[in-house]
């Protein structure tokens, strides 16, 4: 792919810089006691609503983390699983896990018994309610849509890694009359979610789930760190849209050609095609 | 080549064959039982500072890798002899990435056993639809049971009977392979073009003026990409700016402009996130769930 390579620039060095720089600046003030504000996210705010119909229905409910495997998709899976699954061990409601990746599975077992620890009632903890089904996308796909029809699920939950799959589950959620809350950064997914499932968490507010959930300062820090970051890349973005089209309008610019040369020399060098 | 002296190479070898792998497979099953009974052996308060360190430097190694200087080399172990840029450290990485594929492995047998234990419980109190945990354990042995015979020498029943149970287990792992998971699987997929026209519809119900926006842009992109789209426009010129009036160019517009930055917004959030993560769980500042519990 045209643009990327497998290691550092200079740019990289300084946007990345900068990212941890705000980042961690921002933990570091939450930690210290610094009041944060976050937004309402309301497919993050129905979760225990989602968790208190199953307990209404008495039926049990889903946590399907996708085809994430141990990585930072599966780690945040497991962050949101964690808080659904302690909630429903406080109205005594079943939450079936079925997983695609056999290093997840385990992580998801030991997640699932702190929480119903952590809520004291580690009778609630069935370990065949973490199920590992297969690392077979459809055939994955396949067991959790015949879980969701036998169990007679009431709520589905669907955050973590998806592809093609992802309308199957939701669909299938829709037939069997479950309320749905998905969230996945896999882009090409997230329109599926959306016209199937109740509610939808889009882009980088998956991350922002565990903070969102717990309130914990450090996460909170995190996430007001990441907003920083993002005024700095919408910053980059119009810095470069401006440079672009004064260079097109005008290319006799006064020091337009030295700016042109800096970015030549730091930057685009480093990808092919673009300079 | 490097900005740092080369990784110890000796001691993590491209490959090793004969009485050296079963040394090789041997030490590390050794190595990995000394490990794990040196880790049990920590006191609980200091198991944490024992995972911190091993996080932090596996994330250490992968950092540098990645942000040290590289210089174009011609051939790195592991790269299927791919010309790339690398330092000193990038020698080590199939190495270091073989080690999390072999912790894996492990977590593939214990994946394995919960699969067992769900279905024979299943199968035992026969439970409904009983029948479905027998056909896995079947299907399980079976295909087991062919894949180990189409590939293994079978010298003892002499050459003429061996060639001939390979060949049948070939054949019957071809029906079981090709036949039945390859088609299964194509049918799952198959699945999706009719919850498509579901979803679809309830998607594009008009309830405010978002959804008739959205509606309105699904169906020029719909036409648009049909032939049937730009003969409904045939009529505009194709060049000038009429052109643009013409649904197969407003679908490409529609695609490459406003559907591309929406998408390049949330990926650009997306990767944000995702280095606040990483950051996070490198530094072990992680909170919740499993990050900040007593080991």
């Amino acid at each position: 792919m045209s643009g990327m390579t497998d290691f550092a620039n200079p740019a990289v060095y300084i946007v990345e810089g900068l990212l941890v720089f705000f980042i961690l600046w921002k933990i570091l003030s939450a930690r210290r006691g610094r009041e944060l504000f976050i937004r309402r996210i309301p497919g993050l705010s129905v979760l225990d609503e989602a968790v208190g119909r199953a307990t209404e229905m008495g039926r049990p409910m889903v946590y399907a983390p996708g085809l994430s495997g141990l990585d930072i998709v599966g780690l945040q899976s497991m962050s949101i699983m964690s808080h659904i699954i302690r909630r429903a061990a406080n109205y005594s409601t079943r939450v079936i896990v079925p997983l695609a990746d056999p290093v997840l599975y385990t992580v998801a077992e030991e997640v699932a018994r702190d929480a119903y620890t952590t809520e004291g009632v580690p009778e609630q903890f069935i370990p065949e309610d973490i199920r590992y089904l297969t690392n077979e996308q459809f055939a994955w796909a396949s067991g959790v849509v015949g879980i969701l029809h036998r169990e007679k699920i009431a709520t589905a939950f669907y955050f973590g890694a998806y592809a093609a799959e992802a309308l199957i589950l939701a669909e299938n959620g829709q037939i069997a009359g479950a309320i749905q809350v998905a969230g996945t950064p896999s882009i090409t997914q997230i329109p599926f979610f959306l016209a199937a499932c109740d509610y939808t968490i889009i882009g980088d507010e998956y991350y922002a789930a565990s903070a969102y959930l717990s309130r914990e300062p450090t996460l909170l820090g995190s996430l007001v760190g990441q907003d920083y970051s993002k005024l700095l890349m919408v910053g980059l973005v119009l810095i470069g849209v401006l440079g672009v089209t004064l260079a097109a309008i005008e290319p006799h610019f006064p020091g337009l050609a030295n700016i042109n040369e800096l970015f030549n020399k730091y930057f685009l060098q480093y990808f092919p095609g673009s300079a | 080549m490097g900005y740092l002296p080369d990784f110890p190479m000796a001691l993590l070898p491209v490959s090793v064959h004969g009485k050296m792998l079963a040394v090789y497979i041997f030490g590390a099953l050794m190595a990995g039982a000394a490990g794990l009974v040196a880790l049990m052996a920590v006191p609980p308060r200091y198991r944490k500072i024992v995972v911190v360190g091993v996080t932090f430097f596996g994330g250490l190694y992968f950092s540098l890798e990645f942000l040290l200087p590289h210089q174009p080399v011609a051939h790195i172990p592991g790269s299927a002899g791919v010309a790339r840029f690398a330092n000193s450290l990038t020698r080590a990485k199939p190495n270091i990435a073989d080690w999390a594929m072999v912790i894996a492995s492990f977590t593939l047998l214990l994946g394995t056993f919960n699969l067992f234990a769900i279905h024979s419980r299943a199968v035992k109190k026969k439970t409904e639809g009983w029948y479905n945990s027998l056909a896995f354990f079947i299907t399980f042995f079976l295909i087991l049971i062919v894949g180990i015979l189409k590939d293994s020498p079978v010298s003892k029943l002499g050459p003429g009977a061996a060639k001939g149970l390979q060949s049948v287990c070939t054949s019957l792992y071809g029906i079981l392979f090709d036949g039945f998971v390859q088609n299964l699987d194509a049918t799952m997929f198959s699945l999706i073009a009719f919850y498509i026209v579901s979803a679809a519809y309830r998607a594009f119900r008009v309830r405010s003026a978002e959804a008739g926006l959205m509606m309105g842009t699904a169906g020029i992109i719909m036409l648009g990409l049909v032939p049937v789209g730009a003969w409904l426009t045939n009529w505009l010129p194709s060049t000038g700016l009429l052109a643009s009036l013409r649904l197969e160019n407003i679908t490409y517009w529609l695609l490459t402009w406003p559907n591309m930055a929406a998408q390049r917004a949330i990926e650009f959030g997306l990767a944000i996130g995702a280095v606040a993560m990483s950051l996070r769980i490198w530094l072990s500042l992680e909170r919740g769930s499993f990050f900040d519990r007593q080991l």
